[in-house]
């Protein structure tokens, strides 16, 4: 490595952690947060959401309709509330650890809707060209991943501590 | 199951001849199944998170996922296997639950 590194989330203890983004990546953050909120505000028919609410049971339906009706708008709640804390905390330069944790789930939650949009497969990326219409939701994709990564690694870090 | 754990070991249990006793006793599975959006280091911590593993132990489970489509994280009661997938549902990981 010949250049100093640095990574986007850097632990500084188990509860205070520095978030290294600048400006406009910190609107993309609120900004994704913000759309899968409204998404899931029209609620949870729209195709882009299945990976967010996934069956219980992969071949019987009626377990699966035991548990939807038990937890489905807990796992709505919980979303929203995570994609709240990170909209709301987008600016700041420092998260604690609890909040760090809404990030990863959060920007994990937004990679899951992104990525059945762009209908990601194990195949890798596509060959885009620089204008396809698609290559902004490619970015922001790949930009998520470095997050939740970054976030994973911060918390990680610091699991024993806490 | 743990009422026959608690049985004195010297007590002679008859073999059970109905197969409902089994299939009530028969513990619920939860599995992961491998897709190609959740990375691989999300996968590990989330696992280590949600059940308390090691991280030597999570990774070995999300390899599993990777490279066999499918791993067992946990096993118990239904309601546990409920809660389980609950939680990782929640993470956005691909969980679900059968009897064993």
């Amino acid at each position: 490595m010949v250049f100093p590194f640095r990574r986007t989330i850097q632990a500084k203890g188990p509860d205070r952690f520095l978030v290294h983004l600048g400006t406009d990546e910190r609107a993309v953050v609120r900004a994704v947060c913000e759309d899968l909120t409204s998404v899931l505000d029209d609620g949870d028919a729209n195709p882009a959401l299945r990976r967010l609410f996934p069956s219980a049971h992969a071949t019987d339906p009626e377990v699966d309709r035991q548990y939807q009706e038990m937890v489905h708008d807990e796992l709505l709640s919980s979303r929203k509330e995570a994609l709240a804390a990170v909209a709301a905390s987008a600016d700041q330069a420092e998260l604690d650890r609890a909040t760090l944790d809404q990030w990863m789930i959060g920007l994990n939650a937004v990679r899951l809707a992104l990525g059945t949009v762009l209908d990601v497969s194990e195949d890798g990326y596509p060959d885009l060209d620089a204008d396809d219409p698609e290559l902004p939701a490619w970015a922001v994709y790949e930009f998520l991943g470095s997050v939740v990564d970054a976030c994973v690694h911060a918390l990680a870090a610091t699991l024993d501590d806490t | 199951m743990a009422a026959l754990a608690a049985m004195p070991a010297e007590v002679e249990v008859e073999e059970p001849d109905v197969d409902e006793t089994v299939e009530e006793d028969r513990p619920w599975i939860v599995l992961v199944w491998n897709d190609p959006i959740n990375l691989m280091s999300y996968v590990t911590f989330v696992l280590q998170k949600v059940f308390g593993y090691s991280h030597e132990k999570a990774e070995a489970l999300m390899l599993d996922v990777h490279h066999k489509g499918r791993a067992v994280v946990s096993s118990g009661t239904k309601e546990k296997a409920e809660l389980d997938v609950f939680r990782l549902h929640e993470h956005g990981l691909w969980a679900t639950m059968q009897k064993d």
